[in-house]
């Protein structure tokens, strides 16, 4: 006769193990589809993220990603790149070499090199950068100057015409 | 006014020099979404009107698209850009819901079209008088309440430079769909089937859009065959 013991139901799993925490979530992976990987910097170290608020001065030199709300001001410093996530409010003036967009700015934008705004994202304020992409159904209210003259570019850059933005960047 | 002559914006070359840095992610997309364009004989003289004009400034009141800022800041202008459709649909919005949660607000209120304008115009177009040099005022004034029509033409005319020129465009006929306008070249405009942000209010007849920019020293009418009148008025 079969034991009974040695029959095990295949539906119930014997040891039930949490699964192991996502990389995507603290490693965003840019194979990942869009709608689940963090549209941050794949440089990005730090992050603002939902649900935290600041209010006063954030200064760094490491790449930001915000999803919270920021309120003061906002300095990256050297070759950093600021990414406002979707879900991020900031309400400060920015200031780092590449800015990109997809949630709420209001304040002074400056981006020294490069301002990505994505569909999603809303700028309400003064813009200087050096180059410029808004994809459609941005919302951008203020004054916009883009080019060398109004931004002040890096030491290696002023000899040489500011190179061509890969304008799918935006809409990916 | 300075004129100092930095580069012919009156260029007739669909292609941008990628030195100039600023990429047309919209013009990318053209491929994608085959929208209809236009030639624009307004926008043509539009340019002509500011061609020699050094580092200009241009309010731009329509949506900030991606090829119509490339346009002009490649030619050296500094771009100020509001959606002012948006803002009124944002501001009819608000209000409406401030009404309905707020019983104080409904009878302190002047809920009068020129109560409301004036409103509206506290929080919007505030720039410094005579800072700009062109507006594009495109098709807007078909969609926004008729009073609030005459308070934008009147501040307009404050913020703009004497010699300074206005881009705006009347439907002949109640226009069927809701669209908006970008600049693809120095006499292509590319129009962009959208989703109606406001309802058109009213169809405008010569005689008054004559009067409401009185205050201009020169009209110019260009009729196309789709029943759009560009005009420019220069100050």
């Amino acid at each position: 006769m079969w034991k009974k013991d040695d029959v095990k139901s295949p539906t119930t799993p014997e040891v039930s193990t949490p699964p192991a925490p996502s990389p995507v979530l603290a490693v965003p992976s840019a194979s990942a589809p869009s709608s689940f990987a963090l549209p941050v910097s794949p440089r990005a170290a730090a992050c603002i993220s939902q649900g935290i608020r600041i209010k006063g001065e954030v200064t760094g030199n490491e790449d930001l990603f915000v999803d919270g709300l920021v309120e003061g001001k906002l300095n990256l410093t050297t070759n950093c790149c600021l990414t406002v996530g979707p879900n991020g409010t900031v309400k400060a003036d920015l200031n780092a070499r590449e800015i990109i967009v997809r949630g709420k700015v209001e304040g002074k934008v400056t981006a020294r090199d490069k301002l990505q705004v994505w569909s999603t994202g809303q700028i309400t304020g003064e813009v200087q950068t050096g180059r410029l992409a808004i994809e459609d159904g941005a919302l951008l209210r203020g004054k916009v100057e883009a080019g060398k003259q109004s931004a002040k570019p890096a030491p290696a850059a002023v000899s040489s015409p500011a190179p061509e933005l890969n304008s799918g960047t935006a809409a990916d | 006014m300075s004129r100092e002559v930095t580069r012919n914006i009156y260029s007739n070359s669909r292609s941008h020099a990628p030195s100039v840095g600023v990429p047309a992610i919209g013009a990318s997309r053209g491929p994608e979404s085959p929208e209809a364009t236009r030639v624009s004989n307004g926008l043509k003289e539009f340019l002509w009107n500011l061609d020699g004009l050094g580092r200009g400034t241009l309010l731009d009141l329509g949506p900030a698209w991606q090829t119509t800022l490339s346009f002009f800041i490649e030619r050296g202008f500094r771009v100020s850009s509001e959606d002012l459709l948006r803002s009124w649909k944002a501001f009819l919005t608000e209000e409406e819901t401030r009404l309905r949660e707020d019983s104080a607000a409904r009878e302190s209120l002047d809920m009068t079209p020129s109560g409301r304008a004036s409103r509206f115009l506290v929080e919007n177009l505030q720039y410094p008088r005579v800072s700009f040099d062109a507006v594009l005022l495109w098709d807007l004034l078909d969609y926004i309440e008729p009073t609030l029509v005459k308070q934008i033409v009147a501040n307009l005319t404050e913020l703009l430079r004497p010699g300074g020129v206005v881009f705006a465009m009347f439907h002949s006929k109640k226009p069927e769909g809701f669209q908006r306008y970008r600049v693809l070249d120095s006499n292509t405009l590319q129009v962009v089937s959208s989703s109606v942000v406001c309802p058109p209010q009213r169809v405008y007849q010569n005689r008054e859009i004559q009067d409401l920019f009185g205050r201009y020293r020169t009209v110019k009418s260009f009729v196309g065959r789709d029943q759009l009148r560009e005009t420019l008025f220069i100050k």
